[in-house]
């Protein structure tokens, strides 16, 4: 097939916008490897000193704690709820699962600032909780639709044979669920809750509202020291969490399709 | 996807077998149950305090009372209504999504064609740039377009070596509309591609084959078919751009608010619930019109059309 004059030009505009999508990304990782005190590109040599120096800050150290241990237990509550809904919606016979299905994806369309306003406004009514519990509470909640979304996915694209051909060798309910069923879409959910751990990682729009000063998460520690100084440490810091953030894409592209999890 | 697998209904249970097994009898039919939790998580965590905090909006503002009151008044409506420097905000914000919007859905639709047509070896790699700016931590991000925009950084740097004027682009709207483009893209490719992918892969070769060149097959073929994603994509990233903070608060000129920005200061600098929370409404009012207006344009489409919702 012959290219034309504006198929040359549609595709020089699609490679721009390739490069467009990977020009802050790559700037971050390519800067944070120079020893120049104020990030330059190209950088003039190669050292891993910002490294260092992000390794060693304690607000970012303590940052990246909270935000781990928050995100990976958000993950461990969000994903066996959302697991089960999934599996009442699908195969439940009660009436209503269509408008449940949509109430529980109902985190996703609302804006995180709001639902972080929202929660700190019944928090401070109720006075309930202390910051890492508001934390984990929101996060889980934010994070709960694509639990149930990748299991939902799963769900659907489980060949029903396989449950009715455990059924007629001999294996009850509990057992097709444990040994067929389980293990036919454990790869989705597993998919799922990484996607979740990586988003409650990054949130910080959800988060602005529920911490407190001994409890501040990674991605804020951040905002409000490039508030102050921008120093090639962020930039390290940054780099870091990029590079992590596409390596456990890598992964979940693998394991379960990214568009598909993305539910389009 | 409501209805159940067609294998599950004929799946009888073994009568009789176990403990266990009637245990798991129970699962099944009464699915309603492990529903519970999530429903509760949501119900306690978003819709209670949605609704209290909408509800707060009409009560009288008073600063440091978050108790709701019978005392019931529009008199923060009023307040926002009769304020020109609101006005100004919203004008601002819509603007703002606007240009976001025909920007992400007009480069999405490219992005989502050239990703539909791609060898399918490199599709992963390409699906994990595309969405890359979707996951990566929105604050690394926007230190990246620092690094590009800022006063010392790239672009400026290559203007002055050209003996050109620096320009000033961060921490201006343009910056905000770089920035939103940049991380809404992909959920117009997404949804554009969503559409295409209900389309026969051959057309395109079938339309050139036919004497179309590619612009003819993009316009006059792809674009129409793949219209339904285009006008799903566009009320996403619309309701989306408006909805931001991160990167307007981080990106932005501080005296050019958006209304999430105002939103942030209503709530944490100046402790004015009452009236942040009819900025909330209006917010949330906002999204759920664009939604409605995108799903009666989609049913004038026609039936087959609204799946791409």
């Amino acid at each position: 097939m012959k290219a034309d004059a504006s198929e040359i030009v549609v595709k020089t505009i699609v490679l721009l916008l390739y490069a467009f999508l990977l020009a802050p990304l790559v700037m971050v990782v390519a800067t944070s490897f120079g020893s120049d005190a104020v990030e330059s590109f190209p950088p003039r040599d190669f050292s891993l000193i910002w490294y260092a120096k992000a390794l060693a800050e304690p607000s970012f150290m303590q940052g990246l704690k909270t935000s781990l241990w928050i995100a990976a237990a958000a993950t461990l509550i969000a994903t066996p709820l959302g697991a089960a809904a999934a599996f009442g919606i699908h195969r439940g016979r009660f009436p209503g699962r269509n408008v449940l299905q949509a109430l529980l994806l109902a985190p996703l369309l609302v804006p995180g600032l709001v639902t972080g306003i929202a929660l700190l406004v019944a928090f401070t009514a109720l006075d309930v909780g202390t910051a890492p519990e508001r934390l984990l509470f929101g996060h889980a909640l934010v994070i709960l639709p694509y639990s149930i979304r990748t299991t939902l996915a799963s769900l659907v694209r489980l060949d029903p044979a396989l449950e009715e051909a455990a059924g007629l060798f001999g294996a009850s309910r509990l057992q097709t669920l444990v040994y067929v069923t389980l293990p036919s879409i454990a790869q989705g959910i597993f998919a799922g809750a990484l996607f979740g751990f990586i988003l409650s990682f990054d949130e910080a729009a959800l988060s602005l509202f529920l911490i407190d000063v001994d409890t501040v998460t990674l991605p804020i520690a951040i905002m409000s020291h490039i508030e102050y100084s921008i120093d090639p440490s962020v930039t390290a810091l940054s780099s870091m969490m990029i590079m992590a953030t596409l390596l456990l894409m890598i992964l979940i592209e693998r394991l379960f399709g990214l568009r598909r999890l993305l539910g389009a | 996807m409501s209805e159940a697998a067609p294998g599950a209904a004929s799946l009888e249970p073994p009568r009789g077998r176990s403990v266990l097994g009637d245990l798991a009898d129970l699962f099944p039919r009464s699915g309603f149950l492990v529903t519970v939790p999530a429903t509760l998580l949501v119900f306690f965590g978003l819709v209670l305090p949605v609704g209290y905090l909408l509800l707060l909006s009409f009560n009288p503002a008073r600063a440091g009372v978050t108790d709701l009151t019978s005392d019931i008044t529009f008199a923060n409506y009023l307040r926002l209504v009769g304020d020109a420097y609101y006005w100004r905000i919203l004008g601002r914000t819509l603007w703002i999504a606007a240009v976001v919007t025909v920007l992400s859905t007009t480069l999405g639709f490219l992005l989502a064609v050239s990703l539909w047509q791609s060898n399918p070896r490199w599709k992963g790699l390409l699906t994990v740039i595309v969405l890359a700016p979707l996951l990566v931590s929105i604050v690394a991000r926007t230190f990246g377009w620092i690094i590009i925009l800022g006063s010392k950084g790239i672009i400026n740097k290559l203007l002055l070596s050209l003996g050109l004027p620096a320009l000033q682009v961060m921490y201006t709207d343009v910056a905000v509309i770089i920035g939103l483009v940049h991380v809404l893209l992909p959920y117009a490719v997404l949804t554009i591609l969503a559409s295409l992918d209900r389309l026969d892969a051959t057309l395109p070769e079938a339309a050139k084959t036919l004497g179309a060149n590619g612009a003819v097959v993009l316009r006059d073929i792809i674009f129409p078919l793949a219209l339904p994603g285009i006008v799903a994509s566009g009320t996403i990233v619309f309701s989306l751009a408006m909805s931001s903070y991160v990167t307007p608060a981080m990106m932005g000129a501080a005296n050019s608010s958006v209304i999430t920005t105002v939103i942030y200061q209503q709530f944490v600098v100046n402790f004015n619930w009452h009236f942040g929370a009819v900025l909330v409404a209006i917010l949330l009012a906002a999204s759920l019109l664009t939604i409605l207006f995108t799903l009666s344009a989609l049913a004038r489409f026609g039936r087959r059309f609204g799946e791409a919702l």
